[in-house]
């Protein structure tokens, strides 16, 4: 039925309509479509979409959106851990008409220039303060109150760059702000995600209602940036605290979109007053952070001298102007609730206008007459800590009707002693939208984030839309809704029809490059160890299948010698993944497999392997493409036979192995990760030789030897009498035309340290250069008659010195002075 | 009196630290009472010092930066200051408690000597209920402000003991106060705590005081009312007779084991400002991007405080 009514458009305009009528008898006339009327062409529109997609089935309508929006959220988000969506997307968007945002978007922009006033006299001049209109202690009470930021002149002229507020509509259809943030304003991510799971499935709405795009707006703040910095074509970090950061996904998404490096303080260094980038190239300029670390922590010799997650430095090169840091530290103050109540005044001060978006009603218990007011009427007010930190008796907003005695009265005897930490709010009572709820729509309570941002004119330009949270309860108080369930795209519509315009640059303004930029050293080192890790679970996985019986060889039947067995349980005990077994037995030969797969107590197991590179792939998001995420995030396999897994898991490995060669763009990011696989191969390719390759070798341990380097094919085209040591050998270790073999990879290690930036122009080769060297000339050099355990472990121990020696070259860790001799400052 | 200081800081690091940088919170400040005449600071085996740009405490905060690599670094902080201030007593017409929370409240000055920097819970004292409530005994609003000020620290310096293994140099508050011992530092916290709780200001401050037998820095507490041209600071420690000496700018209880004849603060630690035990810990970097704290195995004695 639901189908046959998508058919027609005649059916979904019923539907829609059926909706709206339905919906309208059982809401109250706040309601956002309530107000919009029944015969508004917008909601009628959106509703008509979603029949179009969904029939009449509004569940399946949910459900769509839900996987809409899990879809475009697989690339960046962290599977196993905080993977969930905070808000799930609901699929009827908020539509708000063009004339009236036009209205709140004004508002936002007074509101946006005045804290940027306040700012640049509370750092300043204190004039407010010393004039009487700001009381001293609003300022000094906030915790993101930064004294070292006094009288610093923000480089570029700014405090803020890019703001949001939270904004509530009351019961007369006004707009009111709820909040402000201004330290970090996290959600953007969510804003731009929303809007495409809504534009997928609501795909007509787009052209129907003349909907306002988001990508000018990104485009304005990232020029904004720019045009904050002295050099013309700047280098822009987003600085994250890390990967368990509850929002490192949506930081590491927007990144992307903005193309700004991801940066973590142990990223940067502070030279001479200056930031640096780490980067395989030696130290890079860096000239604007948007900053998504809390200010407090952000410059341990400035701030918290706890702070890890800082760069040392960073506030004395913004002092310079060497740095532009968006937002300023500092700016976080404004965001303490008792602001509200001075707002109005200031703004008429400061503007001599009042406030285009009022603020709710807040009373400030610092002043004694407010204090006496709010004491005298808690019953009617939200009471909410002043500085939005946790006070002797509130951890958080109540309403002081829903307050249990013993709270009150703490309340009511700390208001003696510390009015200043507590404000008497308004209840707001907010306006509602519809949701879906058991089938149909129902009416549910939100607010409204809206971002903003200042461009290159220094100007603010608002982000037309945001994101709407929606309570789960109706109850329509905000104090109690809390940080709501549901959260559902804001439509601007109406006006003239608008150009389809992307981040994408007109073509013919754009330099053509094909480098895209110099690779943190950070990234390399991930990179680098996602290859190690993938290929070593791929080699593990290949032992544990010989062992299990899975082998092609023809010529040895299912069966390996027992001697074999053994040397190939050698090769996994000597690589810490299981312990020895008991006897080569069959029952204890799976036990051991299963061990090696599964173990999680300390052993090396593949289990372990796996949680590594998966831990890599979580943090290398902007550098991967979306199937090789979904690969490292997919569960490791715990059903099925050892076997069974063993080989799904491995089929995943190659799976991984050929998106990387056959979809990574061959850039310096590509050449690390494809390092870190060469050496690892080499590595297990020379245990394997020396567990299996022995003059003493069986055709059985030939035959596994064989198996483990994936060359059976290859040895079979070549030499058609049976199995012998030298000829083997020859092929797994000498043959530089065997992808498998050892000659391959260190040919291949060496080409791609030659291809990758050398910090000085003398022409000699760097100390891992010259070690790739030595190896190849090693490898290209040995017969394979003579070759044997001495060669092997040259090489081995060549591939360890080369292996630190890139770990030391490139990647942050070690000993090095922060500016070695010879190291390219740029 | 005039007084000649030498403070003498030495890290020893565990292995050579390639980059090392400091604050170091040294010299004297400007203060109501005491004048600096000279002042000198040496580091070995050298390093380059500047003043912090960004920094508007009240602090004198220098930044050391070392380059060349070493395994230990000296710093010796040395000056002549002469201190002369009137002996504080309480008075009649002392502005009460509730007058200097209220006036602290309404404040036009956000500046650091201000009394409105110092309402509010910091990093390292937080608000605690308990301590609150121990001391609002003596912290009836209607009483004199130096009088509660002296009858609070008096009743930390009886009931809490001196025991310098009972806490560490980041030891909370709260912790000291349950164990009703401590050293200086921690009856100056616990002393700020249950101030601030009571809608006081009140500053940590750190510095020195003349004491017999020989010198070491110590931390009180300091309540600001500048409103009335009046400092007054009170500092609980070990058992001993109280004993009041004058300080230029108005009224300064201080109480020790010995005598103490002179309070020079070298460094307020605000609200807003988390940098602590000033002397005492000096963070440094290696190029690792570890940060380590470490106590100094010299100067000053890790006890008596």
């Amino acid at each position: 039925m639901a189908s046959a009514a998508a058919d027609t458009g005649e059916d979904t305009a019923m539907i829609a309509r059926r909706w709206l009528t339905e919906y309208r008898a059982a809401t109250p006339a706040t309601d956002m479509l309530y107000a919009a009327g029944l015969d508004d062409p917008a909601w009628n529109a959106a509703l008509e979409e979603l029949a179009e997609r969904a029939g009449d089935d509004l569940t399946a309508a949910r459900e769509k959106a839900q996987r809409h929006a899990e879809d475009i959220g697989t690339g960046f988000r962290i599977a196993g851990e905080g993977e969930e969506r905070p808000w799930p997307l609901s699929p009827v968007p908020l539509l708000i008409e063009k004339r009236e945002w036009q209205r709140i978007a004004e508002g936002i922009a007074q509101r946006a220039d005045l804290l940027e006033a306040i700012l640049a006299d509370s750092y300043g001049e204190q004039n407010l303060v010393r004039g009487g209109s700001l009381p001293a202690t609003l300022l000094t009470g906030s915790p993101y109150f930064l004294r070292p930021m006094m009288g610093l002149e923000p480089p570029g002229g700014c405090h803020l760059h890019f703001v949001a507020f939270d904004l509530c509509r009351g019961p007369a259809g006004e707009w009111r702000v709820l909040a402000d943030h201004l330290r970090a304003p996290a959600g953007a991510g969510y804003a731009l995600e929303n809007r495409l799971a809504i534009a997928r499935m609501l795909g007509g709405l787009q052209g129907r209602l003349n909907v306002e795009r988001h990508a000018p707006f990104f485009a304005a703040f990232r020029e904004g940036i720019a045009a904050r910095c002295k050099r013309s074509d700047p280098r822009i970090g987003l600085l994250t605290p890390g990967r368990l950061n509850p929002s490192y996904a949506e930081q590491a998404h927007l990144a992307r979109y903005l193309g700004f490096l991801l940066v973590e303080g142990g990223d940067l260094a502070v030279l001479d007053d200056r930031v640096y980038l780490r980067t395989i190239a030696g130290l890079k300029r860096v000239d604007a952070l948007w900053r998504r670390v809390d200010p407090r922590m952000i410059d341990p010799l400035a701030f918290d001298s706890h702070s890890a997650i800082g760069v040392p430095g960073l506030i004395d090169a913004m002092a310079q102007g060497e740095v532009v840091i968006a937002n300023s530290p500092g700016a976080g103050m404004l965001e303490a609730p008792a602001f509200a109540a001075f707002l109005p005044r200031v703004c008429a001060r400061l503007t001599g206008e009042s406030l285009k978006l009022a603020n709710i009603a807040t009373w400030w218990c610092g002043q004694p007459r407010e204090c006496a007011e709010v004491a005298g009427d808690l019953d009617n007010m939200v009471i909410a800590p002043a500085f939005g930190v946790a006070t002797n008796v509130l951890s958080d907003a109540m309403l002081g009707s829903a307050m249990p005695p013993e709270t009150r009265a703490a309340l009511i005897a700390d208001l003696e002693r510390r009015p200043q930490d507590y404000v008497g709010q308004e209840v707001v009572r907010l306006s509602t939208m519809p949701v879906v709820s058991d089938g149909r729509l129902e009416a549910r309570p939100f607010t409204l984030r809206v971002f903003a941002a200042r461009g290159a004119d220094g100007s603010w330009h608002v982000m037309p839309g945001g994101f709407a949270q929606i309570g789960e309860k109706p109850d329509a108080r905000a104090a109690v809704m809390g940080a709501g369930n549901w959260s559902a795209d804001v439509v601007i519509h109406g006006g003239d029809p608008v150009a389809p315009v992307t981040l994408l640059q007109p073509s013919d303004t754009t330099q053509l490059r094909r480098n895209p930029g110099t690779l943190p050293s950070r990234v390399a080192d991930n990179l680098f160890w996602l290859g190690r890790y993938l290929e070593r679970g791929e080699a593990r996985l290949g032992v544990i299948r010989a062992l299990l019986g899975h082998s092609i060889s023809a010529d040895s039947g299912a069966a390996l010698a027992a001697d074999t067995v053994g040397r190939l349980v050698g090769l996994v005990v000597e690589a810490g993944a299981a312990p020895q077994p008991d006897s080569l037995g069959r029952a204890h030969l799976t036990r051991f497999a299963e061990a090696a797969m599964d173990a999680t107590d300390g052993w090396y197991s593949i289990r372990a392997i796996n949680r590594q590179a998966r831990a890599i792939g979580a943090i290398s998001r902007d550098r991967l493409s979306a199937d090789m995420i979904r690969l490292l995030d997919a569960p490791y396999p715990t059903r099925g036979s050892a076997l069974d897994r063993a080989g799904s898991l491995q089929r995943r490995y190659s799976a991984l192995a050929g998106l990387s060669s056959e979809h990574m763009a061959r850039t310096d990011a590509w050449r690390f990760h494809d390092l870190g696989r060469r050496v690892e191969r080499a590595v297990a390719t020379v245990s394997a030789l020396l567990a299996l390759g022995d003059p003493s070798a069986t055709s059985d341990d030939l035959s596994a030897l064989l198996d483990l380097a994936d060359s059976q094919i290859s040895y079979r085209q070549r030499y058609l009498t049976g199995i012998a040591r030298v000829p083997v050998l020859d092929l797994i270790a000498l043959d530089p035309g065997n992808p498998r073999g050892i000659a391959f990879q260190v040919a291949a290690i060496a080409a791609h340290l030659e291809a990758l930036p050398r910090l000085s122009d003398d022409g000699l080769a760097e100390p891992q250069q010259a070690l790739a060297r030595e190896l190849a000339a090693m490898v290209a050099t040995a017969q394979a008659a003579s070759f044997g355990r001495d060669e092997l472990f040259a090489i081995d121990n060549k591939l360890a010195d080369l292996s630190n020696a890139v770990a030391r070259r490139y990647f942050l860790h070690g000993s090095e002075p922060l500016r070695a001799a010879g190291l390219v400052v740029g | 009196m005039r007084y000649a200081i030498r403070h003498i800081t030495r890290f020893d690091y565990a292995e050579r630290v390639g980059f090392a940088r400091c604050n170091l919170r040294l010299k004297p400040i400007h203060w109501s009472g005491q004048e600096l005449h000279d002042y000198r600071l040496t580091v070995q085996p050298g390093g380059s010092t500047a003043p912090a740009r960004a920094e508007a405490g009240l602090a004198n905060v220098v930044r050391l930066v070392v380059t060349q690599p070493v395994q230990s670094l000296t710093i010796e902080s040395s000056c002549t200051i002469t201190v002369d201030r009137p002996v504080p007593m309480p008075a009649p017409d002392d502005p009460t408690l509730a007058q200097i929370a209220a006036d602290a409240r309404a404040s036009r000055d956000a500046g650091p000597a201000s009394p409105a920097s110092y309402l509010f819970p910091s990093p390292l004292i937080p608000l605690d209920r308990d301590i609150a409530a121990w001391c609002a005994q003596e912290l009836d609003p209607s009483r004199g402000a130096l009088d509660a000020a002296i009858a609070l620290a008096c009743r930390i310096q009886n009931e809490f003991a001196f025991d310098p293994t009972a806490t560490l140099v980041d030891t909370p508050p709260r912790e000291a106060f349950l164990k009703r011992g401590g050293v200086c530092q921690d009856f100056a916290q616990i002393m700020i705590s249950g101030l601030r709780a009571a809608g006081l200001p009140a500053a940590y401050a750190s510095g020195y005081l003349r004491t017999l037998p020989p010198p070491a820095s110590r931390g009180w507490s300091e309540r600001t009312p500048p409103m009335h041209g009046c400092c007054c600071g009170a500092v609980p420690s070990a058992a001993g007779s109280a004993s009041i000496r004058p300080t230029a700018s108005g009224w300064r209880a201080t109480m020790s084991s010995s005598r103490s004849a002179a309070t020079i603060p070298t460094s307020p630690r605000s609200t807003a400002s988390c940098w602590d035990r000033v002397r005492r810990t000096c963070t440094y970097r290696w190029m690792s991007n570890r940060w380590s704290r470490v106590r100094p195995l010299h100067s000053p004695p890790a006890a008596p405080m």
